[in-house]
């Protein structure tokens, strides 16, 4: 096992800082009895984590210093064995501080989750900043980040959801139930996939697919059911009847009160819009007997306080048309 | 209306559990005939503009009698069931065609059941 943890210590994957840490109990165990190479490589593969963490616990923003670490670190990832002389410098000094970190993390493991979190996020950030190649004001995003995970880890929102969410008491249109795995799912992905940079806990290959499903769906699908569920777990039963007719009132089941007679009436119409359609009566020939029928149709619709003005002009506009068809049947009596 | 009662036990569950709360929903109508009573009113609901137009053409003495008869052709040739009269003021929740009072679309004996048991508003026993 401990080979095993030292050889992918040594191929440099994105290992998490639990085995990287495991691996270091182990190698102060076995440190003396393992060759120096293979120390001094693991140590510049814990140097380069540990370095990191330091930097950004201390939160001082000197940029050139990251800017340095960013190269050695681009020099340390492409040339793991040869270890520049800039890299073997920095790694002296800070080496039995390392050990002494690791060892901290390593106890400290089963107690503070929050800790080890953070160290993860060390890590991730560690390998963001390797695999992006642009960037400038490293300090400001890798906050963002920062901030972005903490809340994301303490959002009271999403843990009263979770938990109200854990045992899901909703029914399917078939009688099953709806798993909260799927919605806790979602909800990660909604939020990791809405920060762009990438976190790269996952290989490029896996990160891919996400993106691809990320731009398909953006726009509707989970967000909706996401949305929807929401709603329906926030959405309780009423508690007296003064919530019921609450609920009532805003589905439009209930009157508001003081009733208003001229609810869904939005008639923006003056009296005389009412009243004069003569102009109307273009369309229609000035004398006989159509112009008479006209006339009486419009006195009617003026005395009609029921219509809108639109209905009005619509029957109008009907009549007009049906004359215009019967022009010519006309025109033969 | 054993399948009324099936949906209404389905939604009683529904209605148990927190989420989303729906209400009671009746999803079959009590019988065929009210059914049918049903499409006639949206068929009537949508001809009835058309119907008003070439009434007010057929039933006045001003337009020749040709147009009039011709608008008599055109009003048959809508479909049957556009025309109001066929519509039955049925009680809503029985289905019952006759005894119905308008007011609460009810039939006399569901009426009678609910003002009885006081959950018709306004409804007392006469008594004089």
């Amino acid at each position: 096992s401990t080979s095993s943890v030292l050889s992918t210590d040594k191929d440099k994957s994105p290992a998490s800082k639990d085995d990287a840490t495991e691996g270091a109990s182990k190698r102060q165990e076995d440190g003396a009895e393992t060759p120096k190479q293979k120390l001094l490589d693991i140590i510049g593969d814990m140097k380069v984590e540990v370095s990191y963490r330091k930097k950004l616990q201390l939160k001082a923003s000197e940029h050139k210093n990251q800017a340095m670490n960013k190269l050695e670190d681009v020099d340390s990832e492409g040339s793991v064995p040869q270890g520049t002389t800039e890299d073997i410098q920095r790694g002296k000094p800070l080496n039995p501080e390392l050990v002494k970190a690791a060892s901290a993390v390593a106890s400290s493991l089963p107690l503070n989750k929050k800790q080890t979190e953070s160290e993860l996020l060390a890590q991730l950030r560690r390998h963001e900043e390797t695999t992006d190649k642009q960037k400038k004001g490293e300090t400001i995003n890798i906050r963002n980040i920062i901030s972005e995970m903490t809340v994301k880890r303490q959002s009271p929102a999403q843990r009263g959801a979770r938990i109200s969410g854990h045992i899901s008491l909703e029914f399917n249109e078939d009688g099953q139930r709806i798993r909260p795995e799927r919605w806790s799912s979602q909800s990660f992905d909604s939020r990791s996939l809405k920060v762009r940079k990438r976190l790269n806990i996952f290989t490029k290959a896996s990160t891919e697919p996400e993106h691809a499903l990320k731009t398909v769906s953006s726009p509707s699908i989970w967000d909706l059911e996401f949305a929807k569920e929401i709603a329906a777990i926030t959405a309780q039963p009423p508690r007296n009847g003064f919530e019921e007719m609450i609920q009532w009132t805003k589905e439009g089941i209930l009157w508001e009160f003081p009733i208003d007679n001229e609810v869904g009436m939005e008639d923006d119409a003056e009296f005389h819009e009412h009243i004069f359609l003569e102009k109307h009566l273009e369309g229609f020939p000035k004398e006989g007997p159509i112009r008479h029928f006209m006339e009486l149709v419009i006195c009617g619709l003026s005395k009609n306080p029921y219509l809108s003005v639109k209905q009005k002009v619509e029957h109008i506009d009907w009549f007009q048309k049906y004359f215009e068809e019967k022009k010519e049947l006309l025109q033969e009596i | 209306t054993c399948k009324r009662q099936v949906s209404q036990t389905l939604n009683f569950f529904n209605q148990v559990l927190p989420s989303p709360y729906p209400r009671q929903i009746r999803s079959y109508y009590v019988d065929w005939r009210m059914l049918r009573d049903v499409k006639r009113r949206k068929v009537v609901y949508e001809h009835a503009d058309e119907r008003l137009r070439i009434n007010a053409i057929r039933k006045n003495s001003i337009l020749p009698k040709e147009l009039q008869e011709m608008a008599d052709k055109e009003i048959a040739a809508l479909p049957r069931d556009s025309c109001p009269a066929r519509i039955r003021n049925r009680c809503v929740l029985t289905s019952r065609p006759r005894g119905v009072k308008r007011r609460w679309r009810l039939s006399r004996i569901v009426f009678r059941h609910f003002a009885d048991h006081a959950q018709v508003s306004g409804v007392q026993r006469a008594m004089w």
